[in-house]
């Protein structure tokens, strides 16, 4: 439990590099480090309920074909928010508890979550202004 | 009468229910009390049988009682009568166990969807929604449309289309856009289930008691769930040759719709729609293929048109190996595909034939999953040659509190159309105070090879079985669709045909066509006839012009007549 927080709390700090030895996020590049793939409910708990920064969620599935164009387009520009933002990742067919948790029917479906509750929500793909706006609102808010 | 006895004793025992027997040639005065049973019950043979002091009588009256539930009711006061966690627990998640849950869910039922898939010797698996969504139906015809678009391009350049590239195809891009939409099902379903309250376990569902089932899920994790009724709707999966080599290295539909690369030369074995249908389009892709048939195409289908059917595969490219059987199966290199060495005899003599293939594929007919759910735990009644489950016209077992629906029926259709019915309504009969049957007359089907082929009604085999030739008159005609004329595509091949009863007014009670589109073109015409379509109505109808469709408006050539019907012009 001890180890959930330390990790949590390092998660939270700005320091760059520092994540890469932990193995969870996506590459090395300052870009990629604010996304994340949601590992397990625990997982879930820990660093997307319990965070201290908004988390989107992008719920998505292999089989759906606007998901593999939310997904980067979204996860590009949180990148660009430099970690005001986090971006959690959850395979609806792999997460399917989770998925049907946060009433998830169709994909993509992105949650924004703000100290553990739903602040937003949107289904289906947004071009790069309405995602910026959807973002703007989250951390403004 | 030993015999009876013990079938009262297996009875007892199926239902968990404790009996006392006494059995009057062990007991001195077994002669004395069986004068006063004549005296008290008026049945002077054995097994007498009484239950809570009430008489019931011989075997066959204790079945009986069993089979309406009044033995049940004479049991109930004895029993500790715990309430059952669910109204209605359904094993198997496919055509029928889904519309069946929705349909009682919706009527206000606690309702429980058991499924899981036992992977292919393979390893293959897949999601919520049984054969037809995964492996059967929505595949196939998604595979069937990628070869018509092959010949389409085809076509194409004779209507003027110019491009110099040559199109080729690529299986792996087809399987993934196939795979993908079929997931969006497998969770849509899913969503569906959740919306209306049923619970759904991926779980292995198994009769352990009376009322009673054990799940098993992936992990190996066990839970028991009762309920006051349960339907049986586990389906088929598909037959082995049992030859040395089949389940290590052939594929069966069960694997092909998801094969991560493309097969290759390809020998389908068997003669049921599923082997032509999966022969058709894996030729149409522009593979080599080969289709080894035992005996006749398309058992239980007019096998005019099975001829047909096959006779435009071949000449469209299909080799057929007729009259053999697989022996054996060799692998010579492994690989995605491999190669297969397959050695086969003749059914009519010595000849043994021998080739290499990429890919065998095993289509002889589908099996039945129901010797491994504890069916005979609770004496539920299977026909042991086929393993399918005879019911009642309300889909009801030999035990009255266990229905089954879709393939597994003895003796009913093979359709998932069949099975959302039968399902649907057999929730309104329990649930919903209805009273309305499945009606398995009529239904029309259609068999999706290269030249597809729609029916509705009787083969014409069987009609003149029922009726007698002399009673029937059969129209046909060849067609040529028109746009197959511009595309310069065989003419004098399309063909359709009406059996007509004439002591019924000429009911038209069989209806088939060979063409483009037959299953669109068979739809309406099976409302017609459950409508009680004649020739005459048939004749009055005007038809819908340039159409397929519309040769069954102006049928008038006669079998009988032997006129010909070949094709000259427009």
């Amino acid at each position: 439990m001890a180890q959930r927080l330390a990790l949590q709390r390092l998660l939270s700090l700005p320091a760059r590099g520092s994540l890469a030895s932990h193995g969870r996020a996506l590459g090395t590049s300052a870009g990629r480090r604010s996304t994340f793939n949601v590992q397990d409910g625990s997982d879930f708990q820990d660093r997307v309920v319990n965070s201290p920064k908004p988390v989107v969620v992008d719920f998505h599935a292999q089989w759906c074909g606007p998901c593999k164009i939310l997904g980067p387009r979204l996860e590009k520009l949180v990148a660009k928010l430099e970690g005001k933002v986090l971006m959690a990742k959850v395979d609806i067919d792999d997460h399917t508890d989770l998925a049907i948790e946060y009433e998830v029917s169709a994909v993509p479906t992105v949650l924004a979550m703000k100290n553990g509750d739903v602040v937003d929500k949107f289904v289906g793909i947004k071009d790069e202004d309405q995602l910026e706006a959807f973002l703007k609102k989250l951390i403004g808010a | 009468m030993a015999f009876d006895m013990s079938q009262v004793k297996e009875l007892f025992r199926s239902i968990g229910v404790e009996y006392y027997a006494l059995e009057l040639d062990a007991t001195d005065d077994g002669a004395s009390i069986q004068q006063v049973l004549v005296e008290l019950t008026n049945q002077r043979t054995v097994p007498n049988v009484f239950v809570n002091g009430t008489h019931i009588g011989g075997c066959d009256a204790t079945y009986q009682a069993y089979q309406d539930g009044s033995l049940q009711k004479l049991l109930g006061d004895n029993q500790i009568t715990e309430p059952y966690e669910y109204d209605l627990i359904i094993i198997g998640g496919g055509s029928g166990g889904l519309a069946c849950s929705k349909e009682a869910a919706t009527l206000g039922k606690k309702v429980m969807v058991l499924d899981y898939v036992v992977p292919t010797p393979l390893g293959t698996s897949w999601g919520l929604g049984g054969t037809c969504v995964n492996v059967g139906c929505i595949p196939k015809k998604l595979m069937h449309q990628a070869a018509l678009l092959g010949q389409a391009l085809q076509d194409s350049r004779k209507y003027g289309w110019q491009y110099e590239e040559q199109v080729k195809h690529n299986w792996e891009i087809m399987v993934e856009a196939i795979q993908n939409y079929i997931g969006s099902l497998n969770w849509g379903y899913r969503v569906s289930l959740r919306e209306k309250s049923v619970t759904y376990l991926n779980s292995y569902g198994e009769f352990v008691e009376p009322h009673k089932i054990k799940a098993t899920n992936r992990k190996g994790q066990v839970t028991y769930h009762t309920a006051e009724t349960f339907v049986l709707a586990t389906g088929e999966r598909p037959r082995y040759l049992g030859i040395p080599g089949d389940k290590e290295f052939c594929i069966t539909s069960d694997d092909l719709f998801s094969l991560p690369y493309c097969p290759g030369k390809t020998l389908v074995v068997g003669a049921s729609y599923v082997a032509l249908e999966c022969a058709g389009f894996l030729a149409g892709l522009g593979l080599d293929v080969t289709v080894m048939v035992r005996s006749i195409l398309l058992r239980g289908f007019d096998q005019e048109m099975a001829e047909k059917v096959g006779a435009y595969m071949e000449t469209h490219g299909v080799k057929f190996v007729r009259k053999f059987v697989p022996v054996q199966v060799e692998q010579l290199e492994q690989g995605m595909p491999g190669r297969l060495k397959v050695t086969a005899k003749s059914t009519e003599g010595s000849e043994i034939f021998a080739e290499e293939y990429n890919t065998v594929l095993i289509a002889i007919g589908r099996d039945a999953c129901t010797r491994n759910i504890g069916l005979q735990t609770i004496g539920v009644k299977i026909n042991e040659k086929n393993g399918k489950v005879p019911v009642n016209d309300e889909e009801q077992t030999n035990v009255p509190y266990v229905y089954a629906i879709g393939d597994i029926l003895d003796g009913k259709l093979e359709l998932t159309p069949v099975a959302i019915q039968a399902g649907r309504l057999l929730a309104q009969r329990l649930y919903g105070g209805s009273s309305r049957k499945c009606d398995y007359i009529n239904v029309p089907t259609t068999v999706f090879t290269p030249l597809e082929y729609g029916s509705c009604g009787y083969p014409e085999e069987k009609a003149m079985e029922e009726y007698g030739k002399q009673n029937l008159e059969v129209y046909h005609t060849l067609f040529w669709p028109l746009e197959w004329t511009v595309a310069g595509r065989d003419n004098n091949t399309c063909y359709a045909k009406i059996i007509c009863n004439k002591q019924d007014n000429n009911r038209v009670i069989g209806l088939h066509v060979l063409g483009p589109n037959a299953g669109e073109v068979t739809q309406g015409f099976a409302a017609a006839i459950k409508c009680g379509l004649t020739k005459e109505l048939l004749d009055e109808t005007i038809g819908i012009h340039p159409t397929c469709a519309e040769v069954f408006t102006t049928m008038d050539i006669t079998k009988s007549s032997g006129q010909d019907i070949t094709q000259k012009g427009c």
